[in-house]
């Protein structure tokens, strides 16, 4: 194949708080049974790029433990495979400061790994798509950059976005980085298809000249200065992207409609993850489980609303869950009242507790502990 | 001149139809029939063997083997994807001198004597793929050893109304075997065979060459090898085993089977870490479980879409169940559809399957349990009632 996958694990870590003090981006779970970065590495298995490097800058353990060989993905092949890169620095001090730094890392692996374009994505954002169609429209463009992007209406006037596109009979005419934006406009979704040696010179550049930042140094100054060719490449089906906490919460929820679970979890481009080879789920007869979306190995005796509950989780008689994430191994004991909570892996919300948030401000219950 | 060999290699016996299972073996074989939500028959038993230390496991498969050959593959989901050993599927092949079906339980390991021998082992564990149970292996071959036995059986205590239904063991107090009863009608003992053997490798090939010469022979082991060991005088000792075992091999023990896994009064844990039965995996999103529906003590799978009614059923991976439906005592296989306004009541209903609008599958059940069963990937027309006992 002639694409080579890259992907940036740690892409705004810090707006996720508590929720990546000990991952990263990519290894946030998801969905009930996924982590972020089972998405884009799903999309590019079933687009039949096989050799693909994912940058790391710290935190990397549940990454790499959520990987392991990746023969869940169907990576795990003679001929081609994932390489985690952690940063690769010349002092202590030194962390990426910027995507292109965090390339300039990987550039042997960019030489070694066969194929002449690179595909950039991010892990922060939750779709379905076929990259070779995108590869398709990128070589009949004959530009250097394809740009991913779709169109979302902002839900309020101040509302920015990282990239953002306008143009005219599909050419960019103008590149804005977190600008507001409106239905007129296409939003990047941090996906970019770049020529390989082209790119390895950029990187050569900008980090010579001590630029780090992919859009900014990168697409919007090359665009505006030196007259770069961009190709756009329009996704229409749904796409969730996760920026920060309420967006985290939001995305879970918005999988409990139908369309968009039908969009992403498409039986034929599946999404797998990491096999747990947990038990099916067992209802009681007195629970209540309305509106929610339940992974294997649960038992759940009391009552769950509009919730998101990952693999092997109890819910004891007489709790009550009701607009919640809870994440993997965690207990929500007898008579415990959990509302728009993010409560994560193996935590225990004793008897008779009270946690209640809300949807712009939800209680976060972090890794491991008892409340 | 062979550099390794394995003290303890499995060959599973897989090949057989399981012709009472009817309409859910018409097209696979009985092992790869779907079991407790996710798993296949054969799960138990791999499952078993790599949590014995047994990680050498050919399975001899005849009937029907395409499903459950791609279901195995490479043996990865059992952490059987081994470099020296691993799972290996040995079909009926040709030879030079004359090609033949596997005609009996002994022949299959007969014609495969090369493969067996590939890894030079002291003892040979012969397995069949249709029970459901949990069993470390490797205390019954620590018993094998302590024997000193050439051939160690596998019994479990089962009610004296039901021996006529087993060949029973009747051993002494130290556990020697001296006698075989097939199907007794007044038993001496309720120690019943569970159809796992371990022999001492070069016991059992003389065994089967020399059962192989023999033209009257039907080239089984219940009937030919284990009586010509013990009429031979060689020490035959019974392993007792107690737990969950359950034979699956009747439409009504399979149904039976799944329930005991929402019957709170049969101890049979399969949440233990320890011990986990691993299966393969599908890539299925998670279960949505709708605003209407209603779930009473039940198991359901991921890659399910709930919206109806459920109590006392086990729904597989990846069905779909409308609204309006109401599905009771029942056994819902992977990747089946039961369209809205339909009624499922004491049934099976196979994989694949669609049951289109408002039909009635089975009813309550009062007395005596008859179960209703649609076969594997079939459509039921709207408005069909199929009766309890009925195949369709």
């Amino acid at each position: 194949m002639k694409m080579i996958g890259v992907i940036f694990s740690n892409i705004f870590d810090h707006a996720l708080g508590d929720l990546t003090k000990h991952r990263t981006l990519a290894s946030l779970p998801f969905g009930s049974r996924y982590r972020l970065i089972d998405f884009v590495l799903s999309n590019m298995s079933n687009s039949s790029i096989d050799h693909i490097g994912v940058i790391t800058k710290y935190n990397y353990q549940s990454l790499m433990d959520h990987l392991g060989s990746c023969e869940e993905w169907d990576l795990n092949r003679k001929n081609g495979r994932v390489v985690i890169i952690p940063p690769f620095s010349n002092g202590p001090s030194e962390i990426y400061q910027g995507k292109l730094q965090a390339l300039s890392g990987a550039l042997t692996f960019l030489k070694r790994a066969k194929g002449h374009y690179v595909l950039l994505s991010s892990s922060n954002i939750i779709c379905n798509i076929d990259y070779d169609e995108v590869f398709k429209s990128h070589v009949k463009s004959g530009e250097k950059v394809t740009i991913v992007c779709h169109k979302q209406t902002p839900k309020n006037s101040d509302e920015r976005k990282d990239l953002v596109l306008s143009y005219k009979d599909n050419k960019v005419t103008d590149i804005m980085i977190n600008h507001a934006y409106t239905d007129e406009n296409l939003i990047g979704m941090g996906m970019y298809i770049v020529e390989k040696d082209f790119l390895i010179d950029v990187i050569d550049d900008c980090v010579s000249h001590g630029l780090y930042d992919l859009e900014k140094d990168f697409l919007q100054k090359y665009f505006l200065q030196k007259g770069l060719g961009i190709n756009i490449y329009e996704f229409k089906n749904s796409v969730l992207t996760i920026e920060d906490v309420p967006s985290y919460f939001r995305c879970n929820e918005l999988l409990l409609d139908e369309n968009i679970r039908k969009d992403i979890f498409n039986p034929q481009n599946p999404i797998y993850t990491k096999v747990r080879d947990e038990i099916p789920t067992y209802y009681s007869s007195n629970c209540t489980v309305d509106n929610c979306l339940v992974a294997d190995g649960c038992r759940i005796l009391g009552t769950v609303e509009n919730s998101i509950l990952f693999r092997d989780i109890t819910i004891e008689e007489g709790a009550y869950v009701k607009d919640s994430i809870i994440m993997q191994g965690s207990v929500i004991k007898k008579g415990a009242n959990v509302q728009s909570c993010i409560i994560d892996k193996d935590t225990v919300i004793t008897e008779n507790r009270t946690l209640v948030g809300n949807e712009s401000c939800p209680v976060i219950v972090q890794k491991g502990q008892t409340v | 001149m062979l550099e390794r060999s394995k003290e303890c290699i499995a060959m599973l016996l897989a090949g057989g139809q399981g012709s009472r299972l009817k309409v859910l073996t018409s097209d696979i074989a009985k092992p790869a029939v779907s079991f407790g939500g996710k798993y296949k028959i054969i799960d138990f038993t791999l499952s078993n063997c790599i949590n014995s230390g047994i990680d050498t496991v050919g399975i001899l498969t005849q009937y029907e083997p395409l499903v459950l050959n791609s279901y195995i593959g490479n043996g990865q989901p059992w952490g059987l994807n081994r470099n020296y050993g691993g799972v290996k599927i040995l079909p009926p092949y040709s030879r030079s001198q004359k090609s033949e079906w596997y005609k009996g339980t002994a022949n299959a390991i007969y014609q495969n004597i090369h493969y067996i021998d590939m890894y030079n082992p002291e003892y040979v564990l012969v397995l069949s793929g249709d029970h459901i149970y949990k069993m470390d292996y490797s205390k019954m071959l620590e018993y094998h050893k302590e024997k000193q036995a050439d051939c160690t059986i596998a019994v479990i205590d089962v009610p004296m109304e039901e021996t006529y239904r087993f060949g029973i063991i009747n051993a002494n107090e130290d556990g020697s075997i001296y006698e075989f009863e097939e199907k007794p009608k007044h038993a001496k003992s309720t120690k019943a065979s569970m159809g796992i053997y371990i022999f001492k490798w070069s016991v059992l090939r003389e065994y089967l060459i020399q059962d192989e010469e023999d033209p009257n022979s039907s080239n089984d082991f219940g009937k030919n090898i284990l009586p010509n060991l013990l009429n031979d005088g060689k020490k035959l000792f019974a392993y007792s085993f107690s737990g969950y075992w359950k034979d699956v091999g009747t439409l009504e023990s399979l149904w039976e089977a799944n329930m005991d896994l929402i019957n709170p009064n049969v101890d049979f844990d399969l949440k233990d870490t320890d011990f986990k039965i691993y299966a393969r995996n599908y890539a299925k999103p998670p279960s949505f479980i709708s605003k209407n529906s209603s779930i009473k003590n039940s198991i359901i799978s991921e890659g399910c879409n709930i919206q109806g009614t459920i109590e006392n059923s086990i729904i597989f991976t990846g069905c779909t169940i409308e609204e309006n439906v109401h599905i009771k005592n029942s056994v819902i296989m992977p990747n089946s559809v039961i369209k809205s306004g339909s009624d499922v009541n004491y049934s099976i209903v196979g994989e694949n399957c669609v049951i289109n609008e408002n039909c009635t599958v089975g009813k309550d059940q009062l007395f005596s349990i008859q179960i209703s069963v649609v076969g594997t990937n079939k459509v039921l027309p709207e408005n069909t009632t199929i009766l309890p006992k009925e195949i369709f």
